[in-house]
């Protein structure tokens, strides 16, 4: 059974919560800043957009992201997923090549960077799950 | 056998776990008058010989005999003790060298296992021969555990099977743990000119740090292992037809794939550069593997990969090739069929047709044969190739390009 979001509000607020693990994160945090791929997640069922790339010199954390497509870099990689796809994803339940062959996520752009960043962000799936169970229970897969 | 109280090296005494002169002599296949003279000219660390031989100096003495043997002179020897080539491991290391040694009768007395299984065994485990004249105390451990299964009712067969995988996945292990010690600390001290009395004691050092973490890891991991494929095996129990099929064959889909160009790309980039690239490649498909599927074994650049199911193995390989746009790109071959299980490796006719499937296919393609596309989604689009004659088959195979179906579809 798939585990729904009870809003809009509350799949940005879980997601900015994933994207806060990544970024502080003594290992994931300094080698996706280091990796410095911009990418632009597109969760169509919810009809949201979040950009991210590596923190600049004095922002705080490893990684920036904003929820709008007006920013002023370009991603270097796009993908398109639904809410519940990206729940799933960030617990290490979906399968990145089978997704994309299964049309769950799409991808666009310099996908061999998006292969690059798997093995680096596989270590946010238990941390993420984590979260989940202390906050967010029904969400869990 | 080991002395109580024996004269060590220097004439004296030997402490506990160390062997008189005469004994070691015995152990290593030399003289105790070659063993003295090597001792004399500094080819052994000091306090390896202070109190009895130890450890560390039995194998160095057996690293000796072997190089004597190969035509290498006393001199030089010497001179590549002193320039810090020639250092032994830590005594921890290769501990077992000492301890007491046992007939082979007298091992299948203790481990209750016939003379005549406990060589088939030592075959099949790929030590040397002359193991069968160095048994010791853990040795005949092993032996009896072996015993055990056999009492148990695990057949004999499957038992020479696993003791054969044991010793293949050990032995490289232990492999790359010295060539890696070997390349990364050894080798740089000696870049570096650090004196060898340095590089004996940082080897000595790290390998007897390092010891103690090997097996702890290899157990864990081992634990690890089992529950995947224990869960593996539970879920292809469910998915497969009862009392379909004979004994020690399986039905599985296998993959291989390849990067294409390679052999011109190590030309154009050299050696270091394109083993990195495989490295990178082989991970890559590591870590985006589906939870079926496995790889079974890297040749070079090339992946065998077992799986369960053909479809997402199908599904991966379209996915994987979607996220590889930058040359050298791979290629794949999939096929699905019976196999034989063996010795930890899959045999027969629909292995050798996989890999022909992966060898007719170009840079970023995935082709498959016809079962697989039975077991693949409409989510997977598949054009049909043809009847291509593949090397070394008689008959014609039905080819096909895998790739993602139109989304009007």
């Amino acid at each position: 059974m798939a585990a729904e979001f009870d809003s809009v509000e509350q799949f940005r607020a879980v997601i900015d919560r994933a994207m806060e693990l990544m970024s502080e994160d003594p290992e994931m945090g300094p080698k996706l800043r280091d990796a410095d791929v911009p990418q632009r997640f597109e969760f169509d069922d919810v009809d949201l957009v979040v950009n991210t790339r590596a923190a600049r010199e004095g922002e705080p954390g490893n990684l920036y992201w904003e929820w709008s497509d007006d920013v002023d870099w370009e991603p270097k990689v796009q993908l398109t997923m639904s809410s519940e796809v990206a729940n799933r994803y960030f617990q290490g339940k979906e399968n990145v090549p089978v997704a994309i062959a299964r049309r769950r996520i799409k991808a666009g752009g310099d996908v061999k960077s998006a292969l690059a960043l798997i093995p680096i962000t596989k270590p946010v799936y238990g941390l993420y799950r984590s979260m989940l169970e202390a906050e967010y229970p029904q969400l869990v897969v | 056998m080991r002395a109580d109280n024996p004269p060590g090296a220097d004439g004296g005494h030997a402490d506990e776990d160390r062997l008189t002169a005469a004994d070691a002599a015995e152990r290593v296949g030399a003289s105790v008058s070659t063993l003295r003279r090597w001792a004399s000219l500094g080819l052994f660390p000091t306090h390896d010989i202070a109190n009895g031989w130890g450890p560390g100096a039995i194998a160095q003495a057996r690293s000796l005999v072997k190089l004597r043997e190969r035509g290498y002179s006393i001199e030089q020897l010497q001179q590549a003790t002193e320039e810090g080539r020639l250092v032994s491991y830590s005594g921890e290391l290769v501990a077992k060298v000492i301890g007491e040694r046992f007939t082979l009768a007298q091992a299948a007395k203790q481990s209750g296992l016939k003379a005549a299984a406990i060589e088939e065994l030592i075959a099949a485990i790929g030590l040397p021969s002359a193991a069968i004249d160095d048994i010791g105390a853990d040795d005949i451990e092993m032996f009896g555990y072996f015993a055990t299964a056999i009492d148990a009712g695990f057949p004999r067969d499957a038992l020479l099977q696993a003791v054969r995988v044991y010793g293949q996945a050990v032995s490289k292990i232990a492999d790359a743990e010295v060539r890696l010690v070997h390349m990364h600390v050894h080798e740089p001290l000696l870049r570096d000119g650090v004196a060898s009395s340095e590089i004996a004691e940082q080897m000595d050092g790290i390998t007897s740090q390092l010891l103690p973490l090997f097996s702890p890891v290899i157990n864990h991991l081992h634990r690890r292992f089992l529950n995947h494929f224990v869960e593996q095996d539970i879920v292809g129990h469910m998915e497969s037809e009862p009392g379909g099929g004979e004994i020690g064959q399986v039905r599985v889909a296998i993959a291989f794939a390849d990067l294409a160009g390679y052999t011109q790309l190590t030309e154009e980039v050299g050696d270091e550069e394109a083993a990195g690239i495989v490295e990178r490649f082989v991970a890559n498909v590591s870590q985006t593997l589906p939870d079926e599927a496995r790889i079974l074994k890297t040749i070079g650049d090339e992946v065998m990969i077992v799986c369960s199911d053909a479809g997402p193995l199908t599904d991966w390989a379209v996915g994987f090739q979607i996220l590889s746009n930058e040359r050298p790109l791979p290629r794949i071959g999939i096929h699905y069929g019976s196999v034989v299980f063996r010795d930890g490796d899959y045999f027969g006719r629909e292995v050798n047709l996989a890999a022909r499937v992966a060898a007719r296919a170009a840079a970023g393609e995935v082709l498959v044969t016809w079962p697989v596309v039975e077991m693949s989604g409409r989510h997977i689009e598949f054009e049909r190739i043809g009847e291509v004659q593949l090397k070394g088959f008689t008959q014609a195979t039905e080819l096909f390009l895998a790739d993602l179906a139109d989304e009007s579809n």
